[in-house]
């Protein structure tokens, strides 16, 4: 249900600011570019445009349905997108399958030439699979003023948590509590980061089983059904951009939301709140241990069936990551480079993250197990079923697809 | 007329049907045959990921990998799996497992209703509960509302016939994604219809915080957006009503019901006969709306797994599976008004 992102973005942000210098690739032919669509992949399709000339064509397709595009793109004999962007989850079917195209020969050739930092490569044993360019977390968004008032501390963990949304409700605010459950697959991505802190897995790596019955993962996702009685009663029909509406608008007293969303916070445009979003780490599940966050990365990858040149293609991506475009546009996000600098809007990601958040499971497995869970979990927390009943469907939908997928036999 | 300029004057419009009715059939039919997959073996695998200012974390994990071929390109499985796809999709153990697991009740009644109840919990079931839900609702008011608008507007004077038709079709003019995000706006929390009932003093109502109402809500969309359809089909019909009948009705002092009921509605219902034909292929296929309000957990579609096989699961053939069943479905659905339009053909020869 991102559309509602998209409709909403291309309104609000379709002259982003560029960072204008200088292209000088040399060569011709022609570079298409597929990828999800945020801020920060905008201002990055921008900067690959300006190496577009006369010879060299770039075309970029910013799209939420970048996910299929691109695993049909890079299934197909050649594959009309010359690189994709990825992340944690999308990039694993497509490692797994053999699809993508090592670039240990170009970081190389060009490590000097466009300053390629050892911290952007994401390795796959010794074969670069991807250059990154970001990383994000969800954290906690909080309203300073508000807890103020009625004397609440911030929550360090989600039982804290609780027992301040049963504070702020006792004291007439209708719903505390804003997080994404209304998209399937948000919805699983608020139990994935429950579950892990909670110290679950969602399958075994050795048999690529499901471990979805569990006592943590019961634990977890009751968690949840505690949670969503601070929320709207229309939560499960919000997604993350009502969330973030939902800050902005003053409706809830604190949410679980992206960190690269921290500075729409304190945005006049659209923000009723400006100055009163405080940020911190994810509470974990119990005190002292994890955030219930994972960290992501965005990068680029090339696919080995591409029908342009890789070497151009590589070129280009490596421009438009260039250290004066994360200069140029420090606050949109958690740039890897070394010359982002730190501002108040990312504190929070890196606590988290600090604080021991594990990155979100790089397997196949996952992503199969993260939408058998998205499917199935509401219907425990809409009260239609119990814990233990909504995993074991959702653990039956699993198998279903791992088997069709080859990877359960 | 010859044959062979018979067949010359339909070859095209027999080709094009081939090439874009047939062929994607047969596609599907042929895709949901089969399975496919990379062949993959689980490897220790260690990784790097960055973490920010130059700082990177590895892990090592067990990951699949693909067995590689002598060209060192990944192994593709095409398989031929019969009508397992099909058993999948309509997931016949569960459904089995669902007759089983109630064996022990004692009343016919409680029986039904926790068969029922599991039944409902295999996704294609449910989706299927609420296609059917939202089609035979939505069918007969969108015909009753489209006559009645139809009716009244052939009563308005000339000059306002045009701004009348032009700003009823408004709902059908409109992209399905657009409007349906228009109506999800109206409901949501703080969304123009759910502040005013506030404003009003009548109380919060979250009109998609339940099932009655989340589906209340889409079949009430549905039935705006499909209503001007069959207006306009309608109001065209009542222009080609002869005055004659009417005229003589009027004299032999028929009253403006009796003149609808039986010079009118006989006149145009094969008109009837189409709309619903149209909009019971339209509302069986229902996407948008479940998409934009997101609460598949209350209502769900055939359709909507179609897309979320093929998005999620990232699995066509089981996708293509889905897609027959909404074929089958619409055919099912059709037969009825498929033997009237039959006989009556036949009647009027």
């Amino acid at each position: 249900m991102k559309l509602k992102q998209i409709l909403m973005a291309t309104a609000l942000t379709l002259a982003p600011i560029g960072a204008a210098a200088e292209c000088s690739i040399e060569g011709t032919g022609e570079v298409n570019v597929i990828s999800n669509f945020f801020e920060a992949l905008e201002v990055l399709a921008n900067e690959m445009k300006t190496c577009g000339n006369d010879g060299l064509i770039i075309d970029t397709k910013l799209t939420t349905d970048h996910k299929e595009e691109t695993s049909k793109a890079f299934t197909a004999a050649t594959s009309p997108f010359d690189a994709a962007a990825v992340a944690n989850s999308s990039i694993t079917l497509l490692q797994a399958k053999g699809q993508l195209r090592p670039l240990n020969d170009l970081v190389e050739k060009y490590r000097d030439k466009y300053n390629i930092e050892d911290g952007m490569l994401i390795k796959f044993g010794d074969d670069v699979a991807a250059i990154a360019f970001m990383v994000n977390a969800q954290h906690l968004f909080f309203r300073k003023d508000i807890f103020e008032e009625h004397g609440v501390a911030v929550p360090t963990t989600w039982d804290e948590l609780l027992v301040a949304g049963e504070k702020l409700k006792a004291a007439g605010i209708e719903h505390p509590y804003g997080a994404a459950f209304g998209n399937s697959w948000e919805l699983a991505n608020e139990y994935v980061n429950l579950l892990l802190a909670n110290g679950g897995t969602l399958f075994d790596p050795a048999t690529s089983e499901s471990t979805f019955e569990t006592p943590e993962a019961i634990a977890a996702l009751k968690m949840m059904g505690k949670l969503y009685k601070f929320m709207s009663p229309n939560a499960m029909s919000m997604d993350f951009g009502d969330v973030k509406r939902q800050l902005q608008q003053g409706d809830v007293a604190m949410a679980i939301l992206w960190g690269n969303e921290a500075s729409a916070m304190d945005d006049e445009n659209e923000s009723t709140v400006v100055g009163k979003i405080g940020f911190a780490a994810a509470p974990a599940m119990a005190a002292g241990g994890a955030p219930a966050s994972t960290f992501w990365w965005d990068g680029y990858v090339i696919p080995k069936n591409l029908d342009g040149d890789p070497d151009l293609t590589f070129q280009v991506l490596m421009h438009a990551m260039r250290e004066e475009t994360v200069k140029a546009n420090n606050d949109i996000t958690l740039w890897i480079r070394s010359a982002y600098e730190p501002g108040e809007y990312t504190t929070a990601i890196t606590d988290t993250v600090v604080n021991g958040a594990p990155p979100y499971p790089m397997n196949p497995q996952a992503s199969l197990a993260h939408g058998a869970l998205g499917e199935n979990i509401a219907d425990f927390i809409v009260g239609k079923e119990s814990a233990e009943e909504s995993l074991a469907d959702a653990t039956k939908a699993y198998r279903a697809a791992a088997k069709e997928q080859g990877l359960l036999k | 007329m010859r044959r062979s300029t018979f067949f010359s004057f339909v070859a095209p419009s027999v080709m094009s049907m081939l090439i874009l009715i047939a062929l994607p059939l047969v596609a599907i039919i042929y895709l949901s045959l089969h399975q496919s997959y990379t062949q993959m073996e689980i490897k220790e695998v260690k990784t790097e990921v960055p973490l920010f200012g130059g700082k990177t974390r590895e892990v090592i994990r067990n990951v699949p990998q693909p067995v590689l071929d002598d060209n060192g390109n990944g192994i593709q499985v095409w398989e031929y799996v019969g009508a397992q796809n099909l058993k999948n999709a309509i997931d016949t153990e569960g459904l089995s497992a669902a007759f089983k697991a109630d064996q022990e009740l004692e009343t016919p009644r409680s029986f039904i209703k926790a068969l029922f109840d599991e039944v409902r919990d295999v996704d294609f079931w449910s989706a299927l509960e609420f296609t059917l839900i939202y089609t035979f609702l939505t069918t007969p008011i969108i015909i009753i509302l489209g006559f009645g608008l139809a009716l009244a507007t052939n009563r308005l004077t000339e000059r306002l016939r045009g701004p009348v038709v032009f700003v009823t079709l408004l709902p059908m003019i409109v992209t399905p994604v657009v409007s349906s995000l228009a109506v999800y706006w109206l409901f949501v929390d703080g969304g123009v219809i759910a502040a005013s009932l506030e404003a009003m003093g009548i109380g919060k109502f979250y009109f998609l915080a339940d099932q009655f109402t989340i589906r209340a809500v889409i079949v009430a969309y549905g039935v705006w957006y499909a209503a001007p359809f069959a207006f306009i089909i309608l109001y065209a019909g009542l222009q080609t009503v002869p005055d004659d009948p009417i005229e003589a009705a009027i004299i032999d002092g028929a009253s403006p019901w009796q003149r609808v009921r039986y010079i009118v509605i006989p006149h145009l219902s094969p008109l009837f006969a189409v709309i619903a034909l149209i909009h019971i292929m339209d509302s069986y296929r229902v996407f948008e709306p479940i998409l934009v309000f997101g609460s598949r957990v209350f209502a769900n579609s055939v359709q909507y797994l179609t897309y979320y096989t093929l998005v999620f699961e990232d699995n066509i053939h089981k996708a293509a599976a889905y897609a027959i069943l909404t074929v089958l479905g619409v055919i099912v659905l059709l037969i009825p008004i498929m033997i009237k339009t039959f006989k009556d053909q036949k009647a009027g020869k």
